[in-house]
């Protein structure tokens, strides 16, 4: 733990922790130091020295009495503190130190007006004819005001004229990549962005190019980020200092204000702040330095794909289908029509399916609509397609949730990764896991036949055959047993069941896995130990790769897994589902699923029942509903009836729920809610435009069940919408049901409450009333403008929080006993299909060594063109009589084909083709895309059977 | 002595006697040699002795330190005087074969000097203006042996000084023999150490290491070079040494890429210690272990500098760390490591072999032990010299460098490389002293000393000087960069007779910011050699800078200014860049010993 201690900075006494470096106890405490290269998500660097100041060095022991102490000139950010240090920040030696500095730096930097005299009088939008050449000129830069470098003259003024001579570098923009520009001419060598790209993301994109007066930043040999393996996270654009790393979209769009919101693409909870200009467009998304889940960072999608709710083609009023089409209606005609369709099909023949970019608000009145106004259990989330990988978690532990903070996660000692790509799906995930396993404090182990960005990283790769997860566990489980590494201590304490649940590991024998998963007993135990001696160890998993119901039991053994290593209720420990939705936790803990209500009690739980019928003052259906998947089976059946669709701009095109523009065809009656006429929203009946998530206040639950709030960041003025929150309500007291009266979203959290003990101390409120407050920006102390506007940051609070005065809690489970679940044999399924007898594993990686591509301009922006390789095991090539370095083409079972060169390695199992596309394609693909919205559009990576013939 | 040991010392002892009873010739292949043709020299003559069918050992040895003599030929014949033969040609080889190897006949009009003086009219080696006077330690092998044999290392006392710690002395007793010694660091800062050996050995990691910094990059010092191509055994055996006394579990000679000779001979110097059990696990017999490697860079001056060693050692960028944390504490890897000059480390065997008394019983009272300096630019003999300290520096200049060739007046030295200073010529009775030296503002540095004679501009000096800094710094913190960059477009401007009437402010502005604000030494150090010159020349800066007249200055090569947009001119290996620096290569013309053309 960090020591309280006192340093003294300019003759004030400041209280602050023997942890920090002097600049960052000074600026906490209000005192200015001026910095480039510093950023207090960083390490420190120590080159721009902007931050000199002078530190008092007692006299040597043996000198005379009465010595003066020497001051000597130090880089603030790079002396530690200790008691008692004397700190000058502002004295004559220092302030013509930085003077030198930056005059030496605007030798090189286009400066005319930060230099100029009647930068005072000059407003923003003013472009000086008189004094400064175009190129030189603040007003032209992208950055125009939101520039560091702005804010450190300003503190520190210069004179107008400088006695060296002034070089404009000369060098093209480099503009061709996808999603961000590159203007060296600005930059300042801070390495900020090559130290962000290495240190935070692991992914060391840039470097230090040539040296002395010629050094610069960029790509090795001056490659396109595309080769450079860039992901496009955007985390270097958000620490640079000056206009050299812009987002190409809204590249010169100045904000009139900033406002924070959590990100809607996946269920990390990034928090955002969102620039909003002043024609109510937003123009920028810049991750929260200080928000408890990313820590500044985000991913492409969080960072680039915000940018559909300005879109023109939004939805603009209701709609109506009249004699076939769709017509604009008023709101008033819209409802009506609405309540009238609906109120025809009560019962199982209604189906609502909501959006995982609901808010916790509008998923609890969903699920209240659909089962007191429409009478049914069936309402489920778009993006419920895998249940198994929840449900196991409350066979075990009685609620499913995870229990992981991400915080936490870089101080798990091993990460052990089941069939997830969560470097794309839940980016800023990978982001700790990366940073500890590149310091060499972790251990990452990864189950995956596909190979993905993690894979990289891996200490150990396990790469069983497809859909054999579950016997890998079991066999890394057995292995734990047999090696005797099991926690004993928090087994007799906390576990139940443990002979039982051993004597099922018997099939589960290191030939008959091996047989099954093609890995052998070397790895599993490899595997076992990495696992068993790491503590903390967490636990993450998404089980793409598990086919024939096998996610329910793996997910239960993975729950065993983290039982016998005795990980959980402990921080940095335990199990981690990786769902895709953003708000798919918030969707359980609504109940905004068949066989949950409220509070994730069981539907067929009759105390539940009786507790939440009274407190909505109407009955509960207790016959059971349909999921998603059900519902549209049902509809193709012509069970399902009528059906209304929270779109929010979902689609169903991956093929996973089946034909679903037939099941929509079938449908009697049909409501869209909806931000685009979407594929979806064009079979609807009636459609209503929702607003987007930066419209609505509300919360999310993130997948470390922290709720944090959402806020109206702007309000897109050419449309027409409402909230689906509202939509829902008037429809509801439209068709006569009571109970759907809301005055904001905190009147339902407060009814959530009632009827879900661990919500209840949650407020919309209460959230923004405990953020943790930073300070204003202004010129004096420029320093909040560096580190990102925020002036204040929501914590969240992470369920349970049962009071107004409960601090949520971090670490759930952390007493009581569970039951080791018992684990059956399953044989993966066969693919001796005579069309298809391969299966297809097919990865997403940054880049590959050894792949010779090449960059082709396509328009304006690169992509990467490259020969595509196909890798067989070498038996089924043998077999196959195919030969290494032949032409082949791969057929899958999807339909979609891919011609490459064939490769044999031992490192894909018998039976598996796999193929690996790059990721940069798919950056560019994304930009390029004509479709407004990113999320859906990453297509999923799932083994499909497949097979091979000669090109 | 160790059991291991005896036997080994046995066997060199028998290669020895072997070697001197029949010829022996050995041929100086350093740098300096092979740059003076002695390539062909030594091809020539193996030919010739297999020609005329003379069995004798050709041994390639490193410099002796005699550059001017290069290349020279020493041929051992057993009867005869030991003669070195000075700037011998291939010509000359056949007649050498002939008269003295097979003839026995010695030939003393192209003989520089012989081992004991008997030859007539040739003087003794140890009579050499610039050999007379020298002590030799770090040098004492130069030119005696082949540089890759382990036995004719070991029978000059090699190894005698590791196995006296390994054998008789605790690791606490190495290190206090070596601060006794009052041995200081060789690299420019000349820190004690024996105290600096003490941090690390306190520090209780179990992976420790040591560092051998053979950078090497300043103009007109090549001393560190040298010696790995001379003797690299005794930088292996100091590192030994070294490791043992810190407790340390490897070494790691950092050699800049490039440096082929010595980065090959330390190289093979190494798996020879691994064959013969000491270096690797349980060195002679004693159950200590230390493992050694070589580590190479590319091209940067920078690399020199501690941390930025480091980080090159790593792999990475050779850019500097910020300290604290301390190499002591956490060094290479984020291991507590110790970095030491190839001289520094050198010296140690002999001191643990003679003992601290002895080492410490030359020089003077503060610094003790020898030096070795690189005579270079307007002098008769350049060369390598070891010399104790304590003698001024007229005497190293003028008496065992010869003075300045053309009978002109010496106007400065410069010392301590390009970031070091210069020396005018009214100060060169200081006496050869690291405290007098550094208070004189001409650190001694990395060894280098440049005579320049009263036609050198120092203005163009110091912007050739200027230019290398400039070039050479790593870019990282905003001061150097900016700063040496600011500084060489001043001195350009200068030399073009375009100053600004601000110019001289505006050095001083940006140099003294330099020094205070720069993150590793080369910023802080960058201004040395403008504001040395300016203090003793300032009348010719201000005369070149003033409008009315500046004295024309013949267009230089190399770049003009490095920053971006500015424009490039041309390639810069060193030599194109600063050709003064380049060591002169001139055969030695004095009356009495001029060489007669080829026969």
């Amino acid at each position: 733990m960090p020591k309280e201690i006192k340093i003294k900075v300019n003759g004030q006494e400041i209280a602050t922790t023997d942890d920090k470096m002097v600049i960052q106890a000074a600026n906490d405490a209000g005192i200015y130091i001026p910095y480039l290269c510093y950023h207090p998500g960083m390490k420190p660097y120590g080159a721009c020295r902007m931050c000199m100041v002078q530190v008092e060095m007692p006299p040597p022991p043996n000198a005379p009495a009465g010595t003066a102490p020497a001051l000597v000139m130090q880089a603030s950010c790079t002396v530690p503190v200790r008691d008692g240090l004397v700190v000058h920040t502002t004295n004559e030696p220092v302030q013509q130190t930085r003077d030198v500095i930056m005059d030496l730096l605007l030798s090189e930097h286009p400066h005319g007006c930060l230099t100029c005299h009647r930068i005072d009088l000059c407003g923003p939008q003013d472009i000086c004819l008189r004094h400064v050449d175009v190129n030189d000129r603040c007003v032209t830069c992208p950055k125009n005001e939101r520039c560091e470098l702005k804010d450190t003259t300003r503190f520190h003024t210069q004179k107008q004229y400088s006695a060296l001579t002034y070089q404009y570098r000369n060098l093209q923009v480099e503009t061709k990549d996808p999603f961000f520009d590159r203007d060296y001419n600005l930059c300042i060598v801070c390495a900020r962005c090559v130290r962000a790209c290495d240190e935070l993301r692991g992914d060391v994109v840039y470097g230090m190019t040539e040296r002395a007066g010629q050094v610069l930043v960029g790509t090795a040999l001056g490659s396109s980020l595309l080769e450079s393996g860039c992901e496009f996270c955007g985390a270097c654009i958000d620490v640079c200092p000056v206009g050299a790393l812009v987002e190409k979209e809204n590249k010169w769009e100045r904000p009139s204000r900033v406002m924070q919101s959590v990100c809607d693409e996946c269920p990390v909870g990034c928090q955002i702040t969102y620039e909003v200009n002043q024609w109510e467009k937003v123009v920028r998304a810049i991750p929260e330095l200080n928000a408890p889940a990313n820590h500044g960072q985000a991913c492409y999608k969080g960072k680039f794909g915000y940018s559909y709710v300005n879109h023109k083609q939004r939805i603009k009023r209701p709609m109506v289908r009249r004699d076939g089409e769709l017509r604009q209606v008023s709101w008033e005609e819209a409802f009506a029509a609405a309540a009238e369709g609906l109120a025809k099909y009560k019962g199982n023949q209604f189906a609502l399916i909501a959006s995982p970019r609901n808010t916790n608000e509008e998923l609890y009145v969903a699920q209240k609509f659909a089962r007191v106004v429409m009478g049914t259990n069936s309402v489920d989330l778009a993006t419920n397609d895998r249940p198994g990988v929840y449900e196991a978690l409350a066979d075990v532990f009685g609620v499913s949730a995870g229990m992981v903070s991400i915080d936490d996660l870089n101080a798990a000692k091993a990460v052990l990764v089941v069939s997830a790509n969560l470097t794309e799906e839940q980016n800023v995930v990978g982001v700790p896991i990366k940073q500890a396993v590149r310091a060499g404090t972790q251990q990452l182990v990864v189950i995956d036949s596909r190979e993905v960005e993690l894979t990289r990283h891996a200490t150990l790769w396990l790469r069983p055959y497809p859909g054999t997860d579950l016997a890998v566990v079991g066999g890394i489980l057995r292995a734990i047993v047999d090696e005797g590494l099991v926690s004993k201590e928090f087994i007799d304490a906390r576990v139940d069941g443990y002979d039982d649940f051993v004597k099922s590991l018997a099939p589960f024998t290191p030939e008959a896995v091996e047989r099954e998963t093609g890995l052998g007993p070397d790895r599993l135990l490899a595997a076992a130990k990495l696992l068993a001696t790491n503590a903390p160890a967490v636990f993450a998993y998404a089980l793409d790769n598990s086919v024939g119901g096998t996610r329910r039991p793996t997910a239960r053994a993975l729950a065993n897994l983290a039982l016998i290593t005795g990980n959980v209720g402990k921080p940095g420990a335990g199990l981690m589902p990786l769902r895709r939705g953003a708000n798919d936790q918030g969707a359980l803990d609504m109940g905004a699923e068949p066989f949950l209500l409220p509070g994730q009690a069981p539907f067929n739980n009759v105390a539940a029942l009786k507790r939440i019928s009274r407190a909505w003052g109407a009955p509960v259906p207790d016959r059971e509903g349909l999921r998603v998947a059900g519902a549209f089976a049902a509809a193709r059946k012509g069970d399902v009836k009528a059906m209304l669709v929270i779109g929010d701009h979902l689609t169903f095109e991956d093929g996973t729920f089946g034909d679903t523009a037939a099941a929509f065809d079938k449908l009697e009656f049909m409501v869209a809610l909806d931000q685009f006429l979407s594929p979806t929203a064009q079979k609807a009946d009636v459609v209503f435009p929702a607003a987007a998530w930066l419209e609505k206040q509300g919360t999310y639950t993130n997948l470390e069940r922290r709720v944090q709030p959402l806020r109206r960041v702007f309000k897109n003025k050419a449309v027409d919408s409402r909230a689906d929150l509202d939509i829902l309500c008037a429809l509801a007291q439209r068709m006569g049901a009571d109970g759907f009266a809301y005055g904001d979203s905190d009147d339902v959290l407060a009814e959530l409450g009632m009827v879900a003990p661990a919500y209840a101390g949650i407020s919309h409120r209460r959230l923004l009333a405990e953020a943790v407050k930073t300070k204003k920006p202004s010129n004096d102390n420029p320093l909040p403008t560096q580190v990102l506007y925020s002036d204040a940051v929501p914590m969240g609070l992470q369920w349970p929080c049962s009071a107004a005065d409960h601090p949520g809690t971090p670490v759930p489970f952390g007493e009581g006993k569970f039951t080791l679940a018992v684990l059956s044999w399953r044989e993966r399924p066969k693919h001796d299909d005579a069309q298809f007898p391969l299966m297809l594993t097919h990865g997403r990686v940054l880049l590959q060594s050894g792949h010779p591509m090449e960059v082709v301009p396509q328009g304006k922006l690169n992509s990467i063109k490259r020969e595509e390789y196909v890798t067989l095991h070498p038996a089924d090539a043998a077999r196959m009589k195919f030969a290494e370095g032949q032409r082949a083409r791969m057929v899958a079972a999807t339909g979609k084909s891919v011609t490459g060169t064939l490769r044999l390695s031992e490192q894909v199992p018998p039976g598996v083709v796999s193929l690996t596309t790059l990721f940069g394609e798919l950056a560019v693909e994304l930009e390029a895309s004509t479709h407004p919205d990113p999320m859906n559009h990453v297509p999923r990576l799932e083994a499909v059977p497949a097979r091979m013939e000669p090109a | 002595m160790t059991d291991a040991y005896q036997p080994l010392r046995k066997r060199a002892d028998g290669v020895w006697a072997g070697l001197h009873a029949k010829p022996w010739i050995r041929v100086s292949t350093g740098l300096q040699g092979m740059a003076a043709g002695a390539g062909e020299v030594l091809e020539a003559l193996r030919a010739e002795l297999s020609r005329q069918r003379v069995d004798a050992t050709v041994s390639e040895v490193g410099t002796t330190g005699l550059c001017y003599a290069e290349p020279l030929v020493d041929v051992h014949v057993p009867g005869t005087a030991r003669t070195l033969y000075h700037n011998v040609t291939p010509e000359q080889v056949a007649r050498i074969v002939a008269e003295h190897v097979k003839a026995q006949r010695p030939i003393a009009e192209w003989a520089h000097a012989t081992a004991d003086g008997t030859l007539e009219g040739v003087p003794p080696r140890g009579e050499l203006p610039m050999m007379k006077g020298q002590v030799r330690v770090a040098l004492r092998n130069a030119g005696e042996i082949d540089p890759l044999s382990l036995e004719q290392y070991v029978a000059r006392g090699g190894f005698e000084g590791l196995d006296k710690a390994l054998s008789g002395m605790t690791r606490e007793q190495v290190v206090q023999e070596v601060r006794d010694s009052g041995l200081r660091g060789r690299g420019g800062a000349a820190f004690s150490t024996g105290t600096k050996w003490s941090f690390l050995a306190g520090n209780k990691s179990p992976i420790k290491y040591i560092l051998c910094n053979c950078e090497e990059g300043d103009p007109g010092a090549f001393n560190d070079k040298t010696i790995l191509e001379t003797d690299p055994f005794t930088l292996v055996e100091g590192c030994i040494i070294a490791g043992y006394a810190t407790g340390a579990s490897n070494g790691i000679v950092f050699i800049r890429h490039g440096h082929h000779e010595p980065i090959e001979r330390t190289t093979r110097a190494i798996e020879a210690c691994y064959e013969a059990g000491l270096l690797g696990k349980n060195i002679l017999g004693t159950g200590f272990s230390y493992d050694m490697e070589v580590s190479l860079v590319g091209e940067s001056y920078v690399a020199g500098e501690e941390t930025a060693l480091m980080e090159a050692v790593e792999g990475k960028r050779s850019m500097p760390r910020f300290r604290p944390p301390f190499p002591a504490a956490v060094g290479v890897w984020g291991k507590p490591s110790n970095i030491n000059n190839i001289k520094t480390i050198s010296y140690v065997p002999e001191i643990v072999r003679q003992g601290a008394k002895w080492f410490a019983g030359i020089g003077t009272e503060r610094s003790k032990g020898t030096v070795i300096a690189c005579l270079s630019g307007h002098i008769k003999y350049p060369g390598l010299l070891e010399v104790p300290c304590g003698i001024t520096m007229r005497h190293l200049v003028e008496v065992m460098g010869g003075g300045e060739p053309s009978g002109k007046r010496i106007k400065f030295l410069q010392t301590g490389g390009p970031l070091g200073g210069m020396l005018p010529a009214a100060q060169l009775d200081m006496v050869l002293d690291f405290d007098e030296m550094s208070r004189a503002g001409a650190m001694f540095g990395s060894g280098g000393l440049i005579v320049c004679n009263e036609d050198t501009s120092i203005v163009d000096l110091t912007r050739v000087l200027l230019a290398f800094d400039q070039m050479e710094s790593c870019g990282k913190c905003f001061p150097c960069r900016l700063g040496t960059s600011h500084l060489l477009e001043i001195l350009e401007r200068a030399c073009d007779g375009r100053s600004r009437p601000t110019d001289l402010d505006l050095m001083d502005r940006v140099g003294r910011n330099m020094r205070a604000g720069s993150l590793c030494g080369h910023g802080q150090l960058g201004y040395n050699p403008v504001s040395s010159a300016l203090k003793a020349f300032a009348d010719e800066f201000k005369a070149q800078m003033s409008d009315a007249g500046p004295i024309p200055i013949p267009p230089f090569v190399g770049p003009r200014s490095t920053r971006r947009g500015a424009q490039m001119t041309g390639d810069t290996p060193t030599a194109q860049v600063y050709p003064e620096f380049v060591i002169n290569l001139q055969p030695v013309t004095t009356a009495s010993q001029q060489p007669t053309a080829a026969g």
